[in-house]
């Protein structure tokens, strides 16, 4: 007696297609396109979806979650810094002190739980597509992204003339890591430059990474280190901690764009709430 | 020039900051009228706040080996992150360097005419302005640019004036992009000999360089050579809390300056408001 129950190979190939099509279907319109799918487009995927946006994560690569299964210098240990253990705590990944606020953990369950995370909540991903270019509508504001899979564009093009298609969107957040894409094909149009990663002699470039995170372009919002090329910062090493804030302050960023509110629970802390002074 | 009014303008991300504190040391010291008002651009607000952030996009240095000059045309990424920063002022950005000059024009440029003569304007911010400096062709950063209106930089007091030498010595064995948690705990080892984010110690600071911003258009003088007091230029961090914590004092030149000014401009003593 066979374990499986039969299913013939043309329902199979129908199963497929359905689900790939549904999906393509709901989020060839979406409220945000996240364009990279490494810690902190997850982050700002997971972020959105949970608070009932309609979000999708185009990813190059067949596998999800960048460089956060990966640690410094290809050792699997992944570091964050206080405060962001409690993205850790969220997501239900255990974690170790290694040392006065700096936690670590194996780099396969963090991004694991991430990428579980992020679907969990409701975002779809759509993996082995790239980015070509923006959808520019009136007055240059960016409305989407136009996208083909990853294998055209490794193909010499004499054999692989495959047109594009576009996602629409009424928003569409960088995380595209170092290359900053979006970003790139805007400057490509004289529309936005890119300042590339710079060489200030500041001490605190996470920090600096989560309050650079914003709206950069009318209908663009930079998250993660595309931020660090956007606007000219130091690159940071094997540390994630500003990856995952980044992507949740892209997120609140997009809320606020969106018109929808941000629950206290999950937002980042307020630089700081001080009175302002009376006037005497 | 003796102004009639000081006017101290708050710095929202500087929690440990008393503002009204350095008020009252300003008013104690020079019997000025002086008042504190909340940060400057949400004061002194311009009705086009996207030509306000394209204005300040502009002064930031992006080269610093090279003195800044306005560019032609700005990326929409720097304009859209200043606008973020005039409406939410207590979010404090570390890192970034204005070209101090340039920035002053800018807030000079948002006074309203009537209060352009004879008030001091002191406007405590957390942008961190630099200056380009022709001897060794470099920014350096600035806790303070003095002038109208004077800028005081909570982040340049961090950042400026030079942490003890050995501090650099020990932070050269380290390579910073990977080590923040090796870095903070360098910090820890020279705790208390330099100002550090939200210090305690940071109104204590920062009422020296208010006095040096009201001092300046009495005087004429930038700063005073004399190590001992609260209008010394410092360098070092242990200079700087030299002047403004262990000594706190004006010298004895500068107290002259100070009494005069309490006297009134016919001698007679007025009484502080």
């Amino acid at each position: 007696m066979p374990l499986f129950q039969p299913a013939s190979e043309a329902e199979v190939t129908r199963a497929i297609l359905k689900g790939f099509t549904r999906d393509l279907e709901r989020y060839a319109e979406s409220e945000v396109v996240v364009v990279g799918g490494g810690p902190s487009g997850l982050m700002a995927a997971r972020d959105l979806a949970k608070h009932g946006v309609e979000v999708v994560v185009i990813e190059r690569n067949n596998y999800i979650g960048g460089g956060f299964w990966i640690g410094g210098y290809l050792m699997n240990t992944i570091t964050v810094r206080a405060p962001a253990q409690k993205v850790l705590d969220e997501i239900g990944c255990p974690y170790e002190e290694f040392s006065k606020n700096l936690f670590v953990t194996p780099g396969p369950h963090a991004c694991s739980k991430l990428i579980a995370a992020t679907m969990d909540a409701g975002a779809r991903i759509q993996n082995m597509t790239s980015f070509e270019d923006v959808v520019i509508r009136e007055e240059n504001r960016v409305g989407g992204v136009v996208i083909n899979w990853t294998p055209v564009q490794a193909l010499p093009h004499e054999i692989t003339c495959v047109d594009p298609i576009a996602l629409e969107s009424e928003l569409v957040i960088d995380a595209t890591g170092h290359d900053a894409l979006v970003i790139q094909s805007l400057e490509k149009r004289g529309l936005a430059k890119r300042i590339g990663e710079g060489g200030m002699w500041i001490e605190k470039s996470e920090d600096a990474v989560v309050e650079h995170t914003g709206l950069a372009y009318p209908g663009v919002i930079v998250a993660g280190m595309a931020v660090c090329s956007t606007y000219g910062l130091p690159r940071m090493g094997p540390t994630f901690g500003a990856m995952l804030l980044s992507g949740r302050r892209a997120a609140e960023e997009a809320l606020k764009l969106l018109k929808k509110g941000v629950p206290a629970a999950t937002k980042l802390p307020e630089a700081r709430a001080k009175p302002v002074a009376r006037k005497r | 020039m003796v102004p009639r009014h000081v006017y101290l303008y708050e710095d929202p991300s500087a929690v440990t900051l008393d503002l009204r504190r350095i008020a009252d040391h300003v008013r104690t010291v020079t019997r000025l009228q002086v008042s504190v008002r909340g940060e400057y651009f949400r004061h002194h607000r311009p009705p086009d706040l996207d030509g306000l952030a394209t204005q300040i996009a502009a002064t930031r240095v992006t080269d610093l080996m090279r003195p800044h000059t306005r560019p032609p045309s700005l990326s929409p990424p720097l304009v859209h992150f200043e606008r973020r920063l005039l409406e939410a002022p207590e979010r404090r950005v570390p890192g970034v360097l204005y070209d101090g000059f340039l920035l002053q024009g800018i807030y000079r440029a948002a006074l309203p005419p009537a209060e352009r003569t004879k008030v001091a304007h002191v406007a405590i911010t957390s942008r961190l302005p630099g200056t380009f400096d022709e001897a060794d062709r470099r920014y350096h950063a600035r806790a303070v640019i003095l002038g109208y209106p004077a800028l005081v930089s909570t982040s340049g007091i961090v950042e400026a004036p030079a942490k003890p030498r050995g501090f650099y010595v020990a932070k050269r064995g380290l390579r910073i992009d990977a080590a923040d948690a090796r870095y903070e705990a360098l910090k820890e080892q020279y705790a208390g000999r330099f100002v550090d984010w939200d210090d305690p110690r940071l109104t204590l600071v920062a009422q020296g360089y208010a006095l040096q911003a009201v001092f300046y258009p009495i005087t004429g003088e930038p700063f005073c050579d004399d190590k001992d007091c609260v209008l010394f230029n410092a360098h070092w961090q242990e200079e700087l809390l030299h002047a403004q914590i262990e000594s706190g004092l004006l010298c004895a030149r500068h107290r002259k300056v100070a009494e005069a000014l309490r006297a009134g401009p016919d001698g007679r003593r007025t009484r502080p408001r």
